[in-house]
């Protein structure tokens, strides 16, 4: 039983520990865009803004690995939550959530064919082809 | 229509209970229409408050999804939210407006109210994911229509308790005053008016009011009744004793032999009994309450003799006034004394007195203290007055003047040495009887003591009228005067006169009877029979 208990607190140890990291907000370099606010992330990502700041077409993506940390560290909400917020905008039809994809390749694999998308990935990995725009401490 | 009303007027004013239940349901109904009115603003305050807690609640219930039609900008989705909202009857209309001022959706049920006493409840709409930031604002209006009726309600509610709340009030006050006030004091009063208070019968006081102020009426009531009863006896006893005095008075009045009478303060006489009606000849039937005699008519002003009756003349109400009156009645003159006397204001008693026998005593006491009883004439205290009259009367006319003549007559002393004092007597009331039937009415004479003679001749001064008098007086003379003593006696007189004139020889009565006196002399010295008239050398002698 001891070394069940012992696991345990090791285990949550070691899930603790990555949430040192940063979430980082990232766009092709080509967007023009240098940096963006907190505020302008939200908006975007909760569907409310459909434009970049320089006007472009904002395209949103979400890494589902990094989703939950990405918004509890955005807004505050947790998985469920963001996840009702937008199955009550379905029929309406003014808003929809980001495009969803399954891994950080995927991710930046939009980000670097297309300057309207803005993702987030996880301050560990690092690319160095893209911009940071916005740092999401946790 | 106005019978029932002056009928309701009449109950008020004869039923305690009803008008104190009246007053006192007045009173609460006045209060009540207050503490009404002061309910139903702070039941409408209330309505009010909680319309907005309501509404706020409302508000709160849709928050969530506010927020988010707020944030997406999404109008479909606030007005479904508006529409929620105006489901509920309070709510009247929803605003939602976004941070940039424009309309995100609206809605109203009722017309719009251009005034409402009822401010609209705002709530600013922060964002779902930045709790700091607003994205719009809702504003929510009441419903006034609603609030008016909730307010209606509980007015209508409260009134109800009210009316409900007066009509147990006055069922019993009208229950209590006529049992605890109006019982008794009906029985009270009943009693009363049945007591027989002359026989001592007392109040009795309710069994349960005995201690109370009904029971302190009873008691007052019986007080009362005791001072009554008391005052009654006393008066009952007065008027006996009063009618006993009256009685005696009566039989007193009628029976007395002097007359007594009433007067009021115009002199009238409003009674008198039998013996002043005998007096005064009043008919005894007449009534002189009806028809009064006035006084003055019986006891005339210039008869009256006032007597101070030892008092201040000024104190009138002691003064006591005598009046003396002659009445003429069929058995000749009688003098009635009345005295007169205040009883109280306007009303005087009187006695009257028949002093007709006493009058003429003392007018016959009076005649015979100067008068000569023998010859009728005057004596000499009668001749003293006589002459101070003379002497007064001379005073106040000294023009007028009057003689004096003394009269002696010769030997007169042998007469009554020969024949008899009786013979003497008889002499003397014959040349008594003589000289009277030659003097006039005013002529005074007197008889001074023996054969001695004075005559006062009154306004007489002429020497020649007193001689005319002297020298018929002595041709009588000269006839023999017959003594009647059955033997034919006769006898001659002769008289010696002396005359003095009071005016011309002296301005002294007194000294004028000397003068006289001593002319007298001078006629004896002269050989008598003769006269002689003062002169002024007689002094001498």
């Amino acid at each position: 039983m001891n070394r069940v208990r012992l696991f345990l607190l090791v285990s949550m140890l070691l899930v603790a520990v990555p949430a040192g990291a940063d979430i980082l907000v990232v766009v092709n370099p080509d967007s023009g865009i240098r940096t963006l606010s907190r505020s302008d992330a939200i908006n975007i990502f909760m569907g409310r803004y459909r434009k970049l700041p320089n006007g472009g077409l904002a395209l949103p993506v979400d890494l589902v690995s990094l989703k939950p940390r990405f918004y509890r560290a955005l807004v505050d909400k947790n998985l469920a939550a963001i996840n009702s917020y937008w199955a009550r905008l379905v029929f309406s039809g003014e808003a929809s959530p980001p495009q969803q994809s399954q891994s950080a390749a995927d991710v930046h694999h939009l980000l670097a064919h297309n300057p309207n998308v803005l993702g987030y990935v996880d301050s560990e990995t690092a690319w160095d082809d893209l911009r940071v725009v916005l740092t999401l401490d946790e | 229509m106005n019978n029932p009303m002056t009928r309701l007027l009449l109950l008020f004013r004869t039923r305690l209970a009803l008008r104190t239940t009246a007053i006192i349901l007045l009173i609460v109904a006045l209060l009540g229409g207050l503490f009404l009115g002061i309910a139903v603003q702070l039941r409408a305050a209330n309505v009010k408050q909680t319309q907005q807690i309501r509404l706020e609640e409302l508000l709160t219930t849709v928050e969530r999804t506010a927020q988010i039609a707020c944030f997406l900008a999404d109008e479909r989705m606030a007005q479904e939210v508006t529409q929620g909202l105006l489901s509920n009857n309070i709510v009247n209309a929803v605003t939602i407006r976004a941070s940039d001022g424009t309309v995100l959706a609206a809605g109203r049920t009722g017309p719009r109210l251009a005034e409402t006493t009822l401010s609209p409840v705002v709530r600013e709409v922060s964002s779902p994911f930045e709790p700091g930031v607003n994205v719009c604002r809702m504003t929510v209006e009441p419903d006034q229509d609603e609030v008016d009726l909730k307010v209606a309600q509980a007015s209508i509610f409260l009134g109800a308790a009210l009316l409900l709340q007066l009509l147990g009030i006055g069922v019993c006050v009208i229950l209590v005053v006529a049992r605890y006030v109006t019982r008794p004091i009906t029985g009270i009063s009943h009693r009363l008016s049945e007591l027989e208070v002359e026989t001592g019968q007392k109040l009795k006081a309710p069994r349960s009011n005995r201690d109370d102020e009904i029971g302190a009426l009873v008691a007052s009531v019986n007080v009362m009744i005791d001072n009554l009863v008391a005052s009654l006896g006393q008066e009952r006893r007065l008027r006996v004793e009063r009618e006993v005095e009256e009685r005696r008075y009566r039989a007193i009045f009628d029976n007395v032999e002097a007359g007594l009478f009433e007067l009021d303060g115009q002199g009238l006489m409003r009674s008198a009994n039998p013996a002043f009606r005998r007096l005064f000849g009043i008919e005894r039937q007449r009534d002189l309450d009806a028809d009064p005699i006035a006084f003055a008519s019986l006891a005339p002003g210039d008869a009256s003799i006032e007597t101070a009756s030892g008092r201040e003349r000024d104190e009138k109400r002691e003064g006591q006034r005598e009046y003396l009156c002659e009445v003429t009645q069929e058995g000749g003159s009688r003098w009635i004394s009345l005295l007169v006397k205040p009883l109280e204001t306007g009303r005087l008693q009187g006695v009257a007195h028949d002093v007709t026998e006493r009058k003429h005593a003392a007018e016959t006491a009076a005649q015979m203290a100067v008068t000569d009883p023998l010859t009728g004439l005057g004596n000499r205290r009668g001749f003293d007055h006589r002459l101070a009259v003379m002497a007064r009367h001379y005073r106040l006319y000294p023009s007028r003047h009057h003689s004096l003549m003394m009269l002696d007559f010769d030997h007169f002393k042998q007469i009554n040495d020969t024949h008899g004092h009786h013979a003497g007597d008889r002499v003397l009331r014959h040349v008594a009887r003589t000289l009277s039937g030659l003097l006039r009415q005013r002529d005074y004479i007197a008889r001074l003591g023996g054969d001695e003679f004075v005559v006062l001749l009154e306004g007489c001064e002429r020497h020649d009228e007193v001689e005319t008098l002297i020298q018929r007086f002595l041709a009588c003379l000269e006839t023999p005067i017959p003594l009647e003593d059955g033997a034919g006696t006769e006898i001659r007189l002769g008289v010696s006169l002396g005359i003095a004139t009071l005016g011309i020889d002296t301005d002294s009565p007194q000294q004028a009877v000397e003068m006289a006196d001593r002319a007298m002399y001078a006629a004896k010295r002269a050989g008598r029979n003769t006269w002689r008239f003062y002169a002024t050398e007689m002094a001498k002698t």
